[in-house]
């Protein structure tokens, strides 16, 4: 079937359509919508985060009836899709980079017992170092997971081929699941003209009803899944996973041909644009393609015979028709968006080059990888890879194997820092801390005296304005004498301090994965010991080891803090808690209060804000038995620095500190940018957010609004930002009175905490 | 449908904007309005997508439109290098960036600003031949109560002029409506003005229009990166992010103030210079000797939590912040 005759055939048919203008995620959205999905499992990763976003925005006002479920992380949204597809469901994820490298491991469980579900993956670039823009290291991770994999190469494609992508997934031959990809920020955010089925009915009629194989909610059918199985019968399990995979390469053509005969839009298993008598051929996936058909149109009107060939299709991956292709061709270049390291070309280039071996006349393959972490591939880029396969066609000599846009720099331009380190004795010598009966004495200047103390971050970072972090951080750091190392797991306060070639940082800063700051931190604490041991470092080197993380690393994050906290290395973990997930946008994170809209926690007819009640961390984290743990806001300036000091004496000679300051985001709290120290100031007197330390294991409240005659209603807090103040209106009255009942329920076990002399 | 023609120049094969703006003000909604009218409005086909990255507000973003005929193909996916329309929604950016990369001869410039379209042209070099519209965006915004960027998607309107703006009206009434409902006839008000408003001129005398573009280039490469991607202390203290500022600053004034550090306790861009000095008895004591304008974003929590008068708002005017400037004084560091 060619597109021309779909289009015929779908204008006799012809369901109706609407024109929208919407990118990539959107149509993600709108695709399971229609479809009907039971249930996603999702957590925000850039640049598929919106996906779910639109998902639950939909729901709200009733447009769809997906169950969302926010895990605290991939791993375990992956786990949720899985015991989801257990049940018989229609199941959705969507991903992009990290997302997919933690949740790599639940893949292959999905495939090999055989639960199909769908995911979308809007590439990015995997970590490290992080860059969260388009290219295709993340996809090719896929590449042995026996997941379906199809491509999506423009917004329409991604909504069409969700759909198809369900179809070819639960087909009895195949059952298996499927990844949909597409160009991160490229198609996942750029908004084209698109089009889709007016009435879903039509494309819930075209996947039809799910007919699962087994289900784990049938108590009459009794089974076992997830039988362990040793050599003698693995093989055979994988062998089936290798005939539905062969299964798929036949269905995905009926599929897709029935799908065009509904939406007169046709996807072959491989795209070709003017190959017909190409001797020069760009392969390429995605909006690369597209790009490429531009640049081919060029040559071609300058009489150059030339052309793009592109699968849409991955997994199967369609060999045989890139073969017949490329039968003709005498030079294919293929250009990658990721490489293989050390094998001389990504994993395209060996797949294209081996399905091309059995030809009697071999093209010469040349293999180029460009556009990694999202950098530009414009039309003249394009031009550029067909010059340099024309080149080899006229027999110049052209590397087989190539890089393409790196570059050099500028030698006479070197990396320098940007102020002087810090000697040890301009950070010390203003605090004293002594240990006495039951706790610590500590002794702090006034604040005025310590802006003489040189921060250990630097301006010119690049917060938002009225930004809670740096007040608080800076603060904290106030408090804390000598030398530094800090780490700072992902999140806004990371992402605005080390954009390359900048840092905020004037100690040594180290960035690792989102989860796993704290076991990070804890092997360099160890290691640090360990060589002071063996007499590695100076006897007298004495650093201090913080963590800094926001609410969202506390909960993806949370196992590697738990583990650290247990073992008790010697460091402080220090929680900026904004109440979202903020670097991507204002997801809800588990700290995010009760019926607080987020973009992932809407508000409308059918959803009311967030529907379960603020992670309490810090008794979490009392309850491993840490020595030191404590609460502080910017507000409290001198309040801030005590506990600093603490916390550092405690890191020093018992063990792990942990304490979480409640900051202010003026842009996703929607408040007034000059009005954080008020915002967060409210939420302690209205006991939202109380301010007390937990001290070798005894409670301690270091400020109590109800006695200083200051405390106010839970109202007069949610009044200042525009996140919480719909549940002032009346018809919210049931979600603010589970607020305030939560409120006051925790406020008064903590009084009690403080009031019990053991505890 | 089809009927609208787009004034293509030669060799064009879309008619290209780009706004040039700072994350905050709305360009990205702009663009998605200007393009919603002509896609859903007209019929003609279109892309519309922002810079993205991990920018925060305050920082530069660029939003990009694309129109061609309905028949015609969108396949690029990448920025716009020669752009029919430029639209400048934050004046502070001429001065870091190429905001008039690639202009095509003949296009035209739209800025937010106060000033007369001559003057604005002579003051950011535009080429001669090309055509530049001012408006007031920021006054119209305030006194409507809504933001710049309705504004400057009227005056955008007005020379996009083969878009209708009754279709652009219609995409504000959609977007508002479904979401801020209160906010649709302001917004509508402030469009209008944006259109009505707008000046225009033809630049007869400036520079040779070049339609030269330059695209980002980082300046390290794979011979001058440390390996691993590490990167030495402190460096971004030579930013200058005064172009994150939207219009108000604070001012201190020596005479009011006790050198209390409650400024300094909570400014988010360490903004406050301090010095150590030794009064008439001997003493040595901490004093605020002013703000480094180059760090401010303009949040103005410092005011709020000033306890006397020492820190007042200001409205920014061009040179301003430069002329009161406290540099921060790196070396030596303190020694306590």
């Amino acid at each position: 079937m060619s597109a021309v005759e779909a289009r015929e055939i779908q204008k006799l048919e012809a369901p109706v359509q609407v024109w929208d203008f919407k990118n990539g995620n959107e149509m993600a959205a709108l695709a399971v919508g229609q479809m009907d999905f039971h249930l996603m499992g999702y957590y925000p990763v850039t640049p598929s985060t919106e996906i779910s976003e639109y998902v639950d925005a939909d729901r709200a006002e009733g447009r769809n009836r997906i169950t969302m479920v926010p895990a605290e992380g991939e791993h375990s949204a992956a786990g949720i899709c899985y015991g989801a597809s257990l049940g018989g469901a229609r199941v959705f994820n969507a991903t992009s980079a990290q997302g997919l490298m933690y949740m790599l491991e639940q893949l292959p469980v999905q495939s090999g017992t055989r639960f199909p579900m769908l995911m979308d993956l809007a590439t990015r670039s995997v970590s490290g170092p992080l860059d969260i823009r388009c290219d295709h290291s993340d996809l090719y991770f896929t590449l042995n997971t026996g997941w379906l994999v199809l491509l999506a190469r423009s917004p329409q494609a991604v909504y069409d081929m969700n759909i198809i992508a369900v179809r070819l997934a639960e087909h009895p031959d195949v059952r298996l699941p499927a990844i949909v990809a597409f160009d991160g920020f490229f198609t996942s955010h750029q908004k084209r003209r698109v089009q889709y089925f007016k009435d879903p009915q039509v494309v819930r009629d075209f996947i039809g009803p799910l007919r699962p194989l087994y289900t784990a909610l049938d108590p009459r059918n009794p089974i076992t899944i997830g039988a362990y199985m040793n050599d003698l019968d693995l093989i055979n399990n994988r062998y089936q996973l290798h005939l539905a995979m062969e299964a798929a390469r036949q269905v995905y053509p009926r599929v897709a041909e029935e799908y065009a005969r509904i939406s007169g839009r046709y996807y072959p298993p491989v795209d070709l644009y003017r190959m017909d008598d190409a001797e020069v051929a760009l392969f390429a996936l995605n909006t690369a393609a597209e790009t490429a058909k531009d640049a081919c149109d060029e040559l071609r009107a300058k009489g150059l015979r030339v052309g793009v060939i592109s699968p849409n299709l991955l997994r199967p991956f369609p060999g045989d028709e890139i073969r017949s292709a490329l039968a003709r061709v005498k030079v294919v270049l293929v250009a990658e968006r990721a490489d293989s390291y050390g094998s001389r070309g990504g994993n395209l280039t060996h797949e294209v080059r081996s399905a091309l071996y059995d030809l009697p006349e071999r093209p010469l393959v040349l293999s180029r990888v460009y556009g990694l972490g999202g950098k530009e591939f414009y039309t003249d880029d394009a031009l550029a890879l067909f010059r340099q396969a024309l080149d080899a066609l006229e027999g110049r000599e052209v590397p087989a194997f190539d890089y393409f846009g790196h570059s050099p720099g500028d030698p006479a331009r070197a990396l320098k820092p940007g102020l002087p380190p810090i000697p040890t004795e301009a950070v010390s010598g203003r605090i004293r801390v002594e240990p006495k009966e039951g706790g610590l004495e500590v002794k702090t200047p006034p604040i005025r005296l310590l802006t003489e103390v040189p921060k250990r971050l630097a301006p010119g970072h690049g917060a938002c304005p009225g930004c809670g972090i740096f007040p608080a951080v800076d603060q904290f750091l106030k408090g804390i004498e000598g030398d530094v190392v800090v780490l700072y797991q992902t999140g806004c306060a990371e992402i605005v301090t080390s954009g390359f070639p900048f840092s905020s940082h004037r100690v040594t800063y180290i960035h690792n994965l989102f989860q796993n700051g704290a076991a990070t931190l804890a092997g360099l604490v160890e290691v640090y010991l360990e060589k002071k041991r063996r007499g590695e470092l100076p006897e007298d080197e004495d650093i201090t080891f913080i963590m800094v993380t926001g609410d969202g690393g506390m909960d993806i994050g949370m196992g590697s803090a738990l583990g650290a906290a247990i073992r008790n290395h010697r460091l402080i973990i220090l929680e900026y808690d904004n109440q979202g997930y903020m670097n991507t946008g204002h997801q809800l994170s588990y700290s995010t209060p009760f019926g607080h809209k987020t973009n992932t926690s809407n508000v409308g007819p059918f959803e009311h804000g967030k529907s379960f009640h603020h992670k309490d961390t810090p008794l979490i984290m009392a309850s491993t038995h840490i020595p030191y743990v404590f609460t502080a806001v910017e507000t409290l300036d001198a309040d801030v620095v005590k506990k600093a000091a603490k916390a550092q004496w405690y890191a020093k000679h018992e063990g792990l500190v942990y304490g979480k300051m409640l900051i202010a985001c003026p842009l996703n709290w929607k408040s007034e940018e000059r009005l954080g120290r008020e915002i967060v100031q409210a939420a302690v007197d209205c006991c939202f957010f109380p301010l007390y330390e937990i001290e070798r294991g005894k409670t301690r409240i270091t400020y109590d609004p109800e006695e200083k005659g200051k405390r106010i209603p839970v109202a007069e807090w949610l009044k200042l930002m525009g996140k919480s103040r719909h549940l002032l209106k009346p018809e919210y009255k049931a979600e603010l009175e589970a607020l305030e009942a939560e409120i006051e329920r925790r406020w008064r076990r903590l009084k009690a905490l403080h009031a019990h002399p053991e505890l | 449908m089809g009927t609208v023609k787009l004034p293509f120049q030669e060799g064009q094969k879309f008619f290209e904007v780009r706004l040039e703006s700072i994350g905050g003000l709305g360009a990205h909604l702009a663009g998605m309005l200007l393009a919603e009218a002509g896609v859903l409005g007209m019929g003609l086909n279109g892309a519309h997508f922002s810079s993205y990255g991990s920018e925060k507000k305050g920082t530069p973003v660029r939003s990009f439109v694309r129109f061609t005929y309905p028949e015609v193909e969108v396949r690029t996916s990448s920025p716009v290098d020669r752009p029919n329309v430029v639209a400048i929604f934050h004046e502070a950016l001429v001065r870091t960036l190429p905001v008039l990369s690639g202009l095509l001869p003949g296009g035209t410039v739209v800025v937010n600003t106060t000033r007369a379209p001559l003057e604005e042209a002579e003051r950011l070099g535009i080429p001669r031949g090309a055509y530049v519209g001012t408006v007031d965006a920021l006054g119209i915004a305030v006194e409507e109560n809504t933001r710049v960027n309705t504004a400057m998607l009227g005056a955008l309107t007005r020379v996009c002029s083969f878009i209708d703006p009754e279709a652009v009206k219609e995409r504000i009434r959609v977007f508002f409506g479904g979401k801020y409902p209160a906010l649709v006839e302001a917004n509508v008000r402030t469009f209008q003005r944006g259109y009505e408003e707008l000046e225009l001129e033809r630049v007869l005398e400036g520079p040779e229009p070049s339609g030269k573009y330059v695209r980002p280039e980082s300046p390290f490469g794979y011979l001058t990166q440390w390996t691993g991607g590490v990167v030495p202390a402190a460096t971004t203290v030579a930013r200058d992010l005064s172009a994150s500022r939207e219009g108000w600053l604070p001012e201190f004034v020596r005479e009011e103030c006790i050198d209390c550090a409650k400024c300094d306790m909570v400014c988010p861009d360490f903004c406050f210079v301090w010095e150590k000095q030794t009064d008439a008895k001997g003493r040595t004591q901490m004093v605020l000797l002013g703000i480094d304008y180059k760090y401010c974003k303009g949040c103005l929590k410092c005011i709020e939590a000033c306890p006397t008068d020492a820190l007042a708002k200001r409205r920014e005017e061009e040179g301003w912040a430069e002329a009161h400037r406290v540099p921060h004084r790196w070396e030596p560091v303190a020694v306590g």
